[in-house]
């Protein structure tokens, strides 16, 4: 690194459960070296230690990259930092950013913060915002969904942004090279997918889809094609995803599929409901030896 | 005098109200004025579902609410005459999982959250242990995200995996990935050797007297020394009283006030509220927190790694107990201890893994079909005990208490007994060794208040 001005970042925390965070402290260490060294991340409430949010908030100066981890509100009773609430440290922050990522599914649209319903106010960057506070972003605000988001779709949008100031996005605000393809996509039990060889817990064989509530064949995320920890997925070890990265999460029965007469209520994406039943039975009648048998026999 | 003055780098924040006297702090008070409404959030659920919002209560402890989810919704079934079987393979992943946490968890507590606090305290230039950019916190970040790559093989990733479900686990690990874990064990094993305590890993082990501290040579050398120059064996001291409530292959259940007792009795865990916020009462000028305080037999008793060490019988800590009481410096160097043990005990347990046997066996009643049930469930996380409590009605969750470990910890007063950080914060001579003794309990606001 030659160029001694690096772009900032400030991460600030609002309404959270500072997963992101041990999220980004998770991710491959020489990826987070790089960005350490590629960023300046002048500002974390439990990372950095020499400046604290005040004086960010009273410097004149611009902040490049305003991640944000966490849902916001307008209201004081349940949540303030310094003495402010996160709904007027965003917006004071926000009028400082050349580019605002909403980091994880609570900043994008509330998450599960925003199922407490005795606070009426717990909502996403987008909607909190004032119009005057974006009038000097370079970009619309993006969305990093997920509880927590992977820490490499943090480093890959940051660079991204960095190199080529922008990024396609999708209508909820996430980048499309991340989220156009379904959790699904790479998942070890694609084939006991396609051949309807239905899963169960605790075991390497079959797929979580027809009982165990599995979303990945309607979940925008890359979770199954850049590894977590750089190993594993949760539908590569046995747990159904839970569709974190869309703004329905939490939904009720996440760990059962919906069912109508024994048939899943909800198909994957982009399939008639008939048509999916009628290539279920076909599927269903070819017994696969090698997929009906336990992988380790 | 008063001050009161915000605390970050912690978990979440906390304000801390301190009055003075001949400069040294006479009173204290801690607020936690966040509130995120979790046991509201989980009331009308389906109790599955808890498996996924509990973990979610911390991004730094939810294995240990996951665990304590799990564990409860299985005395659901106890309680209704259906013990469930779970395998012993299944026993050993969840304890597993847990202690990996607890060991990633406890690496970033001391090189992000306490080191570079005290080393400030002598000189501005940090050196390697400047967070971000120095090489010892680069390595430590490093061992922990390694650390952690074992979770997520169980677990498919980490943070917030629900993993563990009533009857056993969701994963079923072949030989292949039991070394991979061990392998990613091992990367922490030889940075403690290396830089925690400069020792051989089994030479640590054998520790057992004060004068142990004279082998030590990393950054636990470091830290003593640091730590004798600001007297920290002397100040931080509470009420010198501890509990445990779990227990596993490493950890004893118990309590010691004047003595040792390895019994407890449940229902003398009780939460107070005069001085917590509720949704209704937030005016109220006697309330100043959303955390509430908590007491067994009306006691407040430490929680945590010191408490651990001592009901335990963890003998270096207990030496240095007893020259030191629960000061700063013992309760930093028992959470450095217990790393060391953790990472022995989770390299045992995971070869003790038979492949084998079921990672799951189906429970033969649905919960949503259970027409009422209560069940309580405790599990030491990384910060102390965590207790969980949940009734069923109708198949739905009608009522979820959680107490965290902070909240034993850090909680407000009581009659008239100080909370345990309060009483260890009065005598601090200034507000910089107040927050030190204030993270010596390794603070987290999100769980406080949850
Ligand atoms: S387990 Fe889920 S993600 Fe994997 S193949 Fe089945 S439906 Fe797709
Ligand atoms: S697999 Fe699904 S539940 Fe898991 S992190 Fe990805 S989107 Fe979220």
């Amino acid at each position: 690194m030659t160029n001694n001005k690096k772009p900032t970042v400030v991460w600030f925390q609002a309404i959270t459960c500072n997963g992101n965070t041990h999220s980004l402290l998770s991710a491959n260490s020489s990826r987070l070296e790089l960005f350490l060294n590629s960023f300046d991340l002048i500002y974390h409430p439990s990372l950095t230690i020499d400046k604290s949010l005040n004086e960010i908030l009273e410097s004149k100066d611009e902040i490049d990259f305003l991640l944000v981890e966490g849902a916001i509100s307008k209201n004081s009773d349940f949540f303030t930092i310094s003495d402010e609430t996160t709904n007027v440290l965003l917006n004071k922050l926000t009028s400082k950013a050349k580019y605002l990522v909403a980091v994880g599914s609570c900043a994008s649209y509330g998450g599960v913060h925003a199922k407490f319903e005795q606070n009426d106010n717990v909502v996403g960057l987008e909607e909190s915002l004032d119009k005057k506070s974006t009038k000097n972003l370079k970009h619309e605000i993006i969305n990093l969904t997920g509880c927590p988001v992977h820490p490499e779709w943090i480093i890959q949008t940051l660079f991204t942004l960095n190199n080529f100031g922008k990024m396609a996005i999708d209508e909820e605000g996430r980048p499309k090279e991340l989220y156009s393809t379904l959790a699904h996509h790479g998942c070890t039990r694609n084939e006991y997918f396609e051949w309807k060889i239905e899963g169960a817990w605790g075991e390497k064989e079959g797929c979580l889809f027809y009982d165990q509530g599995c979303r990945g064949p309607m979940t925008h995320s890359s979770c199954n094609k850049i590894l977590w920890n750089d190993v594993n997925s949760k539908t590569r070890a046995g747990m159904p995803c839970i569709g974190c990265t869309e703004t329905d999460f939490p939904r009720d029965n996440m760990l059962e599929t919906k069912k109508n007469i024994g048939i899943p209520f909800e198909v994957p994406t982009g399939i008639s409901k008939r048509a999916y039943l009628s290539i279920t039975g076909v599927a269903k009648t070819f017994t696969i030896d090698r997929l009906n048998k336990k992988l380790m026999d | 005098m008063k001050t009161v003055e915000i605390v970050e780098r912690i978990e979440g924040e906390a304000k801390l109200n301190c009055s003075w006297d001949n400069n040294v702090i006479s009173d204290a008070r801690i607020d936690f004025l966040n509130f995120r409404g979790f046991e509201f959030i989980l009331e009308g659920k389906a109790p599955l579902d808890a498996l996924v919002y509990t973990p979610r209560i911390c991004g730094i402890c939810g294995q240990a609410h996951l665990k304590a989810t799990v564990d409860a919704l299985e005395n659901i079934y106890e309680n209704i005459n259906e013990k469930l079987e779970v395998t012993p393979k299944a026993k050993l992943l969840r304890e597993i999982g847990l202690n990996i946490e607890i060991i990633d968890s406890h690496i970033k507590w001391f090189y992000m959250f306490i080191l570079p606090d005290i080393i400030k305290l002598k000189q501005n230039d940090l050196g390697i242990y400047q967070p971000l950019k120095g090489s010892r916190w680069l390595g430590a970040s490093k061992t922990a995200s390694e650390t952690i790559k074992s979770l997520a093989i169980l677990g498919g990733q980490w943070p917030h995996t629900s993993y563990m479900i009533p009857g056993g686990v969701v994963t079923d690990p072949t030989l292949l990935d039991l070394s991979s874990m061990m392998n990613y064990i091992d990367t922490a094993v030889m940075f403690f050797e290396k830089s925690v305590a400069g020792v051989s890993f089994d030479k640590y082990l054998d520790f057992d007297s004060r004068d142990d501290l004279n082998i030590l040579s990393g950054d636990m050398k470091y830290f003593t020394n640091l730590a004798f120059e600001n007297s920290f064996q002397k100040i931080g001291t509470s009420h010198n009283r501890f509990i445990a409530l779990g227990e596993s292959s490493l950890f004893k259940t118990g309590k010691i006030r004047q003595r040792a007792i390895n019994k407890l009795d449940l229902s003398k865990v009780r939460e107070f509220t005069e001085q917590t916020f509720t949704i209704e009462d937030r005016a109220n000028p006697k309330k100043h927190t959303w955390s509430k305080a908590v007491c067994y037999d009306n006691n407040f008793y430490e929680t945590g790694p010191l408490a651990r060490a001592m009901i335990g019988n963890k003998p270096f800590i207990k030496e240095l107990h007893k020259s030191f009481k629960d000061s700063v410096f013992t309760r930093v160097m028992a959470r450095m201890d217990e790393l060391a043990h953790l990472l022995d005990n989770t390299k045992s347990l995971i070869k003790q893994v038979d492949i084998s046997e079921e990672s799951y066996i189906k429970p033969k009643i649905n919960l949503k079909d259970i027409d009422s049930a209560k069940a309580t469930s405790v599990v030491e996380a990384c910060r102390g005990s965590l207790y969980h409590d949940i009734e069923i009605e109708k198949g739905k969750i009608k009522k979820y208490d959680v107490i965290t470990p902070t909240v034993w910890n850090l909680g407000p007063s009581h009659k008239e007994q100080k909370g345990i950080a309060q009483k260890a914060i009065i005598g601090s001579k200034s507000l910089d060794i107040a927050k030190i003794v204030l993270r010596s309990f390794d603070v987290c606001s999100v769980c406080t208040t949850h």
